[in-house]
């Protein structure tokens, strides 16, 4: 089975920079990694394709200099890897991205299964997987934490929800997220990093894959960033004094107050 | 000073799990209070705390006043020096190491109280490329106050040093509330004669003696010879002498590639032929070991990650450099290297960015955090038990027989132990893990022999941790009573009550400052 693994360059921090003065994103001085959750993802094709037999092909949108991070996914396994790459796909938003992707999957062509990480670090959008499902017409799950069973045809997997898990059955080909619960990646090896060193990147811009270009990049985004904040979760701590029989009665005050009883 | 109450019991212990006992605690926040503290205290004990992150219980106060500097926690100015070309950085000695990556990582610094001075400073570091404080206790909760107190060190002082290295001044309050400026190159000591002004203008000078020290990675007793710095007499003095506070740390800039390494080798002759040549033939920053046992206990207590079950002995090494093909050259070479001794490359894990980096500290972070966990468990069926954990360190032609004698104490009396840290600097952990109180007692025999051991190949019972309250009989072993003698004179003479954490480094003096 051919698996394809979406992963995406972000800056190495899990606390996102925001420029005050015009409230964009500061990704400068910062190490660029692959995004945490598509490590997980990559692992988990690679473990797929070593149990099913088969290959993973990684696959990339982004700037010329995001050949590196795919170079990497090769030092950790995979067999190949695509960069679209191309000045009209940038500035491209979750909907130009995820319609660019499944260009470029299509192009790839004869895949079982598609994965991507739960949500970008950065973007945090966590729409590209699915989106590129639908563009593609075939099923998708999501929050995938399990997969119990893979067949050519179809997947078993445990997906988690708000409160709780559940276990979906899903037909073959499919998009699945993952969350990081699902595996511990595994570092590229010496012998990886050898292989690599040597090994190609295919780049391929707006014209090798048939999009239209009224669709992608900036041209092709549906949204526009008015302004980036980070959000503000404003708690406070109220001390309770007295007999623990008061304290109990001024909660439930407090609570309902607040309306945070719902009897 | 405030009266010890159950609130504040978590500060009559640290990370060697001993307790001790108090009548007062204080947490100053400037140097001010802590001369007011000393002055109160006049006459009783002074135990003198950072983040008790110790394992030697150096911060585990023996009656009288805790002096907790934790609150003093300000990263207080920056300045470039032109002679040195370095940065340097001025803390107090309440501020967290880790609270120091952060800013020099993220370049951001509270600069409410700095002056126009310093500002200038932070303007030019931020366009100078990412500095580094390099020494690196696995322990990053650590204060600087408490590094500097116990020389620390980590994995990277193969290469770069421990903490003395770079410390370039530090502030000290002695227990009659004087207060000592001492600056690298400045207040030098010559054929053992010292001098230095305290801040009331009072000329303070002396006498030191000087002890040989070992050839190897060290942190027992007092530094002393015959010319040097008085500055680094009290770095390593583990609160005895006076209390650090305010500490002025040279950065390094950060190496642009640092790749790290983690080897798995079929047996510990292969892992110690392959730490052998790697530090004949390449440069790397850092050595440590995991042997057989910790991995197996890493495997037992779900902490095995990406392990595979036939991995017998790891070794991590990293390589810094300025060019990414440089340091790779260096990891695949030792690649070369491992095979040679029995490894296979495929069966590497290399971290070749921050990132990926972080998740091989965590790993080595793991063991120690496991042996403790562990400990703690069997503590509340058995509280008599403690970890016994070595720090001992030997000349490099020393290695191969070191371990052999601790394998073969490990073995000869059924005991459970771990082994892992500084291989490169012939520096072992060897953590024996009590099962019951039968074994904790064999164990501290065997730890002690094992300490003999050590000094009579030339070196030392504590290489980083500091001897604090637990190691004082072995080093009395390695200097003789006659060094004990030496360096209690020197307590004398900055602490001539001898008040400041008693019962650190060498036996306490029982008719000091007991409270009436
Ligand atoms: C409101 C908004 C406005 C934006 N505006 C701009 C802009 O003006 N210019 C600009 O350059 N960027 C912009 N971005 C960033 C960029 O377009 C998105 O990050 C990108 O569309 C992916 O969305 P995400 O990061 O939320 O990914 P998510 O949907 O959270 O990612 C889920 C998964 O999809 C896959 N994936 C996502 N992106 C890629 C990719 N590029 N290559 C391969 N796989 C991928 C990965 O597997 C990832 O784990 C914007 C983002 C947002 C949220
Ligand atoms: C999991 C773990 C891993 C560790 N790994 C390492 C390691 O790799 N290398 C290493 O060197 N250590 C290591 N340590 C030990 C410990 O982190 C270091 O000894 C550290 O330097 C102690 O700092 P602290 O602030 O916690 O000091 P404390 O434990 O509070 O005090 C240590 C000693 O310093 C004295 N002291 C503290 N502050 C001052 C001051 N301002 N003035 C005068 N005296 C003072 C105290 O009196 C005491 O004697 C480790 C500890 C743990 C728990």
């Amino acid at each position: 089975m051919r698996i394809i693994v979406c992963v995406k360059q972000v800056p190495a921090t899990t606390e996102v920079k925001i420029d005050p003065i015009n409230n964009t994103l500061i990704r400068d001085g910062l190490e660029a990694i692959m995004n945490p959750y598509d490590a997980h993802a990559l692992e988990e094709g690679l473990r797929i394709a070593s149990r099913l037999g088969g290959k993973v092909t990684t696959l990339s949108m982004g700037v010329p200099g995001v050949k590196e991070m795919l170079l990497d996914s090769l030092a950790v396994g995979a067999e190949e890897a695509v960069l679209l790459t191309d000045r009209k796909f940038a500035g491209a938003d979750t909907l130009a991205t995820s319609y660019a992707l499944a260009a470029g999957i299509a192009r790839i062509g004869d895949f079982g299964l598609i994965i991507c990480g739960k949500q970008a670090t950065d973007g945090d959008t966590a729409h590209v997987g699915p989106s590129i499902a639908e563009k593609l017409g075939i099923p998708h799950v999501t929050y995938v934490q399990k997969i119990e069973e893979i067949t050519e045809d179809s997947l078993t997997c445990i997906r988690l929800t708000d409160d709780g898990t559940e276990t979906v059955w899903v037909q073959l080909p499919a998009v699945i997220t993952v969350v990081k619960t699902i595996n511990t990646p595994r570092l590229p090896s010496i012998s990886g990093l050898r292989k690599a060193q040597n090994a190609q990147v295919m780049a391929w811009g707006a014209a090798d894959v048939s999009v239209d270009e009224e669709d992608i990049g900036i041209k092709g985004s549906a949204t526009w960033v008015i302004k980036t904040f980070i959000p503000s979760f404003l708690t406070e701590c109220k001390m309770l004094e007295g007999s623990a029989q008061g304290q109990a009665r001024a909660l439930v005050s407090e609570l309902e107050q607040r309306g945070g009883i719902p009897w | 000073m405030i009266r010890m109450s159950s609130e504040y019991q978590d500060y009559l212990r640290d990370e060697s799990r001993s307790t001790g006992h108090a009548e007062h605690i204080a947490f100053p926040v400037c140097e001010d209070d802590v001369r007011e503290a000393l002055g109160q205290a006049a006459g009783c004990r002074v135990t003198v705390q950072g983040a008790r992150t110790g394992l030697a219980a150096g911060a585990v106060p023996r009656g009288g006043l805790i002096l907790n500097l934790n609150k003093m926690n300000k990263i207080l100015g920056l300045r470039y020096d032109d002679e040195k070309q370095c940065f340097l950085l001025r803390v107090q000695p309440g501020v967290l190491l880790s609270q120091v990556r952060r800013a020099l990582h993220d370049l951001s610094f509270d600069i409410s109280n700095w002056d126009e001075d310093a500002k200038t400073a932070l303007s030019l570091l931020r366009k100078s490329g990412l500095w580094f404080f390099s020494p690196d206790p696995t322990e990053t909760s650590a204060t600087i106050g408490g590094m500097v107190a116990c020389n620390a060190s980590g994995a990277r002082s193969f290469h770069y040093g421990p903490t003395r290295d770079y410390v370039e001044a530090l502030r000290v309050v002695f227990s009659d509330t004087s207060v000592a400026d001492l600056r690298r190159g400045r207040e030098m000591v010559s054929s053992g004669q010292f001098s230095f002004q305290t801040d009331s203008g009072s000329i303070v000078s002396g006498t030191l003696p000087s002890l040989p020290l070992p050839q190897v990675k060290n942190a027992s007793g007092y530094y002393l010879q015959e010319d040097m710095d008085l500055l680094d007499l009290f770095i390593g003095s583990e609160g005895t002498l006076g209390v650090i506070t305010e500490v002025e740390i040279r950065l390094q800039p950060l190496p642009a590639s640092i790749w790290g390494v983690t080897v798995f080798l079929p047996g510990t002759g292969e892992a110690l032929g392959f730490v052998q040549d790697l530090r004949t033939e390449l440069s790397p920053v850092a050595i440590e070991l995991f042997d057989h046992r910790a991995l197996q206990l890493l495997r037992e207590q779900g902490h095995a990650g990406n392990l595979e079950d036939d991995h017998h002995t790891a070794v991590y090494a990293e390589f810094h450099g300025n060019a990414k093909e440089e340091v790779r050259n260096m990891v695949f070479r030792s690649g070369e290297i491992a095979v040679r001794h029995g490894a296979r490359e495929e069966r590497t894990w290399v971290a070749t960015n921050y990132h990926d980096l972080e998740r091989l500290y965590l790993f080595r972070h793991a063991t120690p955090e496991t042996v403790n966990s562990l400990i703690d468990r069997r503590r509340q069926r058995d509280p008599g038990i403690t970890k016994l954990g070595t720090d001992m360190a030997v000349p490099d032609d020393e290695l191969v027989a070191i371990v052999d004698l601790y394998n073969r104490g490990i073995k000869a009396e059924g005991l459970e132990a771990v082994m892992f840290g500084h291989i490169g600097d012939n520096h072992i952990h060897v953590n024996i893990l009590p099962r019951s109180m039968d074994d904790y007692v064999r164990g501290r025999q065997l730890y002690h022999d094992w300490a003999r051991e050590v000094i009579a190949r030339g070196g030392t019972v504590s290489a980083e941790h500091g001897v604090g309250k637990m190691k004082v009989a072995m080093l009395r072993d390695m200097v003789g009573p006659k060094g004990v003698q030496m360096m209690r004179d020197v307590k004398r003479i900055f602490d001539p009550s001898g008040v400041l954490c008693m019962g650190n480094v060498f036996d306490e003096d029982v008719t000091v400052g007991e409270i009436s």
